[in-house]
């Protein structure tokens, strides 16, 4: 009997090396281990053994059950791995097959917004807020106030378009300095974007209408060195880590030290090239130490309190930031330019 | 401003490159706009020498020139000169050679001969006699002493300098002046100016005692200085002079005329010069004009005065504009024997104001609207009269008439070092800062923390008063260089930044709006009249008030826009005429209504959808869900709207009473008036309205704990039946359970009568809505009470049925 034992093991052993599928292997386990299978059926004929025999019968015939129940399901893992493998071969997809949209395209925001979006988050950052006033203001607030009294030659730096003599088109966010100074408490750090208007024929460069973002920071003992430093942090912020600025000489009568803004050249990184015209630099904005007529003006003392403050064209930045050669397709609407700016 | 190169060297030595000192000269706030050669435009021309001269074989007028250019092969021109002979030096152009006006020369067959360039006369290099005495003589230019064959012409003329186009800033007026200028080049240059003060030339006799000058207002005219000049002999100036003005773009006229545009340069103070014969009683009289009063200019043209103006006069008639230009019955001819020399200062703000209204900004004028001052004004005439003695053009008379009201004395202010370094954030000693205020010609002495300045009378800038430590922190800044103070972040109180709840509010919207398809537009403010017209608008609406600009670009741009509708209606026209495929877009802009102060300024948020892909309700689901993202809770969309959208297409929009806006198609007649072939649908919303109900905070309402049931009703209603009427009838009916999500799902109007068992005048709407109780699971017979809740109240309030 032993040897039938030992017969049944290896013949289960022989057929399992040919199992090619869970079926087949499922139908020789039931064949062998099952109720009715081999190993039952040789345990049934038991009673005509010895007591001794009988037990060292059911140990036998136990490893035999366990050492097949184990190679089964070995085999069983076996199989099944396989037919993963299998299948995900079969799900192979070409992965360079269009993507699949929805029905709707994506739609895009203005790169005036776009800029505009990153000055204020990186100023934000530096503690400003946001602050506003109108686009239809009054001469006082536009000019006069801002130490451009009536007939001052510097108003024709401005080509202005009037409602009345008393009301224009702002022609700088400017004017939101005097409305902060009177009205909101000192210190503050402001930035101010808004729309302005100047009255030039629209070409290349130049946009009757266009936008602008004011910087106005007032406080006990601000420099002309933290107007460097804050004005480097958007630069930087706005064109790259890579992008130098420099702040050189100019006038403004609202300022005093005055400055423009240059940065180093967006296209050529300053070597000089054609859009620099050959000097590595392209002018950004203008700049300056508040004018102290302009602190008193707005009733606050310029002896308590010193103020810097810059105006950048949006519209400028956005051409140099995207390379657009022609400022007048940021107002234009045509689609294809603006979903270009996802 | 031009600054040729020549003239600077006349005054300070000049140690670099011009691009360099361009560069220094922008680090100190002047600009270089441009460096231009003396030979603007000339290049590839040399010297050479013909060796031989040949008929041409196939032409009469043609000759075959051997030349030399110093290289080591001879070269053939073929030229039609006949001025030019063997051995004569000429200039030619060599291949890719460019002359005026553009011209590139090549080599070429001149009927059947190659020539390898061309002979060039003065005009093709854009000299004159006096730039070369005797170029003008109709041929070939031939110089009449030798230069090396070879040689570039600009050498060979001295022309080889340039001229630099510096940009002036308004603060600056003492620096549109050759002395002006030079003095800050010299201090760029690290060098010394040294400044040429013109003498005083006594002169014969004393002026007084033939002419006159009476101020009648001071307040316009602070100084007005004058010398006569007798036994005037009018003729060509020298060549230097003439030089000179050509290089800064003035025509050489007589030696009169051109002393006052060189002092004109080289100061900066316009001058005049009056024939002293045509000046009733050698009177000058300045005064304001009468109205209307007219003067005849020196360009022939009339000019009518009103009585803000100054004139200049003399007892009987007007003989100048002040400031602006001279007059043509006094003018220096070749006749005049005597004249008076005029250096004067007028108000700028008049001379601003005469020269807009008489349209004549002429040199002069620039210069006053800009700014003069009175000491200058006497170093020009002294200047003026010195070049008279120089050039012997005539006799000085002795004495100057001065009829002066400014202040001439010396303005001393003083600033505080340690305020100044402040400003900067710098720690220049003030010795330092006194030895850089010198480098421009301002003398300071340092006593303790004060800088003790006496301000030299050209820099009417530097003011004595609140603004002083700021006016010297400029100057001290920008020597010292804005490049060589370190940057800084600010210190002191540390501020707690945020974007404002508005400007995040509208980040929201034109997120939302570009996830929903929609491009972003920022369109121009300006529109026409017709606009207003072509949207249909009702003499009485709102939108009629609109801001008038005075001085508009035309009158297609002169109202500032009223509504976004137009300019939404223009990009749509332009983008289906460009075939872009696009058809959705917004704006959120500002409009503005006319009233006596400011202007009333709203916020507009537009948005239009065209195209074969749109209807009404496509803009209707944008706008749907644009609120849902915001939080705007029950908005109801009722039949209404502009003129400018279609009849029985539009809505308007409102939340618990307040109108936001309105939406619909837009009016085929709207359509044809902006050239829109394809229905478009636009939506307007203020945006102060919208803000006002958009959800701040969200609260979290509790699951439902026990399932809703959902039912379906297909209704015949009357054909006019809105689905809101339906929807409100169902969500108030009163069933004892909650009723929820009611939405419509299909409406079916028959297309003949009788149609599926719809009778005429009727439609059928089927709505889904869900049923549920906080408290327990419904029972079938609780639903069924609710449902036939529903149904009575359907029929009675708008007489509904169940669909069969």
């Amino acid at each position: 009997m032993f040897e039938e034992l030992k017969e049944i093991r290896d013949a289960a052993l022989r057929e399992l090396e040919d199992i090619k599928s869970a079926d087949e292997l499922s139908e020789l386990s039931t064949s062998v281990l099952g109720r009715g299978g081999k190993l039952t059926a040789i345990l049934r004929t038991m009673g005509k053994l010895s007591a001794e025999e009988r037990a060292e019968m059911g140990k036998r015939a136990n490893a035999v059950k366990q050492e097949l129940t184990e190679r089964f399901e070995e085999r069983k893992a076996a199989l099944h791995e396989l037919a993963e493998r299998m299948k995900i071969e079969r799900e192979a997809i070409d992965v360079t097959l269009p993507g699949k949209r929805r029905a709707l395209p994506m739609g895009a925001l203005n790169p005036l917004t776009l800029v505009y979006r990153q000055i204020r988050d990186a100023l934000v950052g530096l503690g400003f807020t946001t602050f506003g006033g109108p686009e239809i203001e009054y001469d006082e607030y536009n000019f006069t106030l801002l130490n451009l009294p009536p007939n001052h030659p510097a108003r024709d730096m401005q080509d202005t378009f009037y409602v009345n003599d008393k009301v224009l088109l702002r022609t700088h966010t400017s004017p939101c300095e005097a409305r902060a100074l009177k009205t909101l408490p000192l210190p503050f750090r402001l930035v101010i974007p808004g729309r302005c208007f100047r009255v030039d024929e629209p070409d290349a460069s130049h946009s009757p209408i266009f936008m602008q973002m004011e910087g106005l920071v007032v406080d006990r003992n601000v420099s002309l060195a933290d107007l460097k430093g804050t004005i480097d942090a958007f630069v930087k912020a706005v064109f790259g880590e890579n992008i130098e600025s420099r702040l050189r000489p100019s006038y403004f009568p609202f300022t005093e030290p005055s400055a423009e803004v240059d940065i180093s050249c967006t296209i050529c990184g300053g070597k000089g090239c054609s859009s620099c015209k050959g000097t590595g630099w392209m002018e950004i904005m203008g700049c300056g130490i508040t004018n102290p007529h302009e602190i008193e003006n707005c009733g606050k003392s310029p002896d308590e309190w010193r103020a810097f403050a810059w105006g950048v064209g949006v519209d400028r930045v956005a051409c140099l930031k995207y390379g657009i050669s022609d400022i007048r397709l940021i107002y234009e609407g045509d689609g294809r330019f603006i979903s270009q700016f996802k | 401003m031009k600054l040729p190169l020549k003239w600077l060297k006349e005054y300070v030595p000049f140690n670099t490159t011009p691009k360099d000192f361009a560069e220094r000269m922008l680090l100190r706030g002047f600009e270089v706009a441009e460096i231009i050669p003396e030979m603007d435009g000339i290049d590839g021309v040399v010297v050479c020498e013909i060796t031989a001269i040949e008929p041409h074989p196939n032409a009469d007028k043609l000759r075959v020139c051997t030349v030399d250019i110093g290289a080591e092969a001879p070269i053939t021109i073929v030229t039609n000169a006949t001025n030019v002979s063997v051995g004569d030096q000429v200039p030619v152009a060599l291949d890719n050679a460019t002359l005026t006006g553009g011209l590139v020369i090549h080599p070429t067959k001149m009927r059947g001969v190659a020539s390898a360039g061309m002979f060039c006369g003065n005009e093709e290099l854009g000299i004159t006699n006096v730039e070369y005495p005797g170029c003008e003589n109709g041929g070939v230019m031939v110089f009449s002493e030798k230069h090396p064959n070879g040689q570039r012409i600009q050498e060979a003329l001295d022309l080889d300098d340039c001229i630099f186009d510096i940009e002036l800033t308004p603060n600056r007026p003492d620096c549109q002046s050759i002395i002006g200028l030079c003095r800050e080049a010299a201090a760029a240059l690290g060098e010394r100016f040294n400044e040429p003060i013109p003498g005083y030339v006594e002169g014969e006799g004393d002026c007084h005692d033939i002419a006159q000058v009476t101020v009648e207002n001071p307040h316009l005219c602070p100084r007005y200085t004058a010398r006569v000049v007798t036994d005037l002999k009018i003729e060509p100036s020298p060549l230097w002079m003439q030089r000179k003005l050509r290089a800064m773009g003035l025509r050489p006229i007589n030696n009169i005329v051109d002393i006052t545009n060189l002092v004109l340069v080289e100061y900066g103070h316009p001058m005049h010069a009056f024939d002293l014969a045509c000046v009733a009683d050698s009177h000058i009289v300045v005064r304001n004009a009468a109205q209307n009063e007219v003067v005849y200019t020196l360009d022939g043209k009339e000019r009518v005065m009103s009585d803000d103006m100054l004139l200049i006069a003399d007892p009987t008639k007007g003989i100048g504009v002040a400031g602006v230009m001279g007059g043509l019955n006094s003018e220096i001819t070749e006749n005049t024997k005597a004249t008076l020399f005029e250096s004067a200062v007028f108000r700028p703000e008049n001379i601003r104001s005469t020269a807009r209204k008489l349209h004549h900004v002429t040199d002069s004028a620039a210069r006053f609207i800009k700014g003069v001052e009175p000491v200058n004004a006497e170093l020009a005439l002294n200047r003026a009269i010195e070049l008279v003695e120089e050039l012997k053009a005539g006799k000085v008379m002795g004495g100057r008439i001065d009829v002066c009201s400014a202040d001439l004395s010396e303005k001393r202010v003083s600033a505080s070092v340690s305020h100044i370094n402040s400003i900067l954030n710098t720690q220049i000693s003030a010795v330092d800062m006194a030895e850089l205020l010198k480098s421009i010609n301002i003398s300071t002495e340092v006593d303790g923390d004060t800088l003790r300045i006496t301000v030299p009378h050209f820099r009417t800038d530097i003011e004595d008063g609140i603004e002083t430590d700021w006016d010297i922190a400029e100057e001290v800044g920008r020597l010292y260089g804005y490049t060589n103070i370190a940057p800084t972040l600010m210190r002191g109180d540390t501020f707690r930044g945020h974007i404002g709840e508005a400007f995040r509010d509208e980040d929201n919207v034109k997120d939302t709006l570009t996830a929903l398809g929609c491009l972003e537009l920022y369109n121009y403010n300006f529109i026409s009249p017709k606009e207003l017209t072509d949207l249909m608008l009702a003499e009485d609406d709102e939108r009629q008030k609109a801001v008038k600009l005075l001085n508009p670009f035309g009158e297609d741009q002169s109202l500032m826009r009223t509504e976004l509708a137009g300019g939404l209606l223009r990009t749509a026209a332009l983008n289906l005429n460009r075939k872009t495929g696009f058809g959705r877009f917004f704006e959120v802009g500002n409009v503005h209504f006319d009233n006596d102060n400011l202007p009333e300024e709203r916020k507009m948020l537009g948005i239009i959808h065209f195209g074969a892909e749109e209807d009404f309700f496509t803009l209707k689901g944008t706008i749907e869900e644009l609120f849902e993202k915001l939080g705007i809770e029950n908005a109801r969309f009722e039949k209404g709207g502009s003129p400018y959208l279609h009849p029985t297409q539009k809505a308007v929009i409102s939340v618990n009473g307040e109108k936001l806006g309105e939406m619909g198609s837009v009016h085929p007649k709207v359509l044809r008036a902006f050239d829109i072939s394809v229905p478009a649908y636009m939506a307007e919303l203020d945006f102060a309205a919208l803000r006002s109900h958009i959800t701040r905070v969200r609260k979290y309402k509790p699951l439902p704990k026990h399932p809703a049931v959902q039912r379906d009703l297909a209704l015949i209603v009357d054909e006019n039946t809105e689905a809101q009427q339906v929807i409100d009838i169902i969500a108030s009916a009163k069933a004892r359970v909650l009723i929820e999500n009611v939405r419509v799902f299909d409406v079916y109007r028959p297309k003949l009568p009788g149609d599926k068992g719809i009778p005429m005048g009727k439609k059928s709407m089927a709505f889904t809505f869900s049923l549920r109780s906080d408290d327990h699971t419904l029972t079938d017979e609780e639903i069924g009470q609710a449902v036939n809740a529903i149904l009575k109240s359907l029929k009675f309030r708008i007489g509904a049925e169940l669909r069969a």
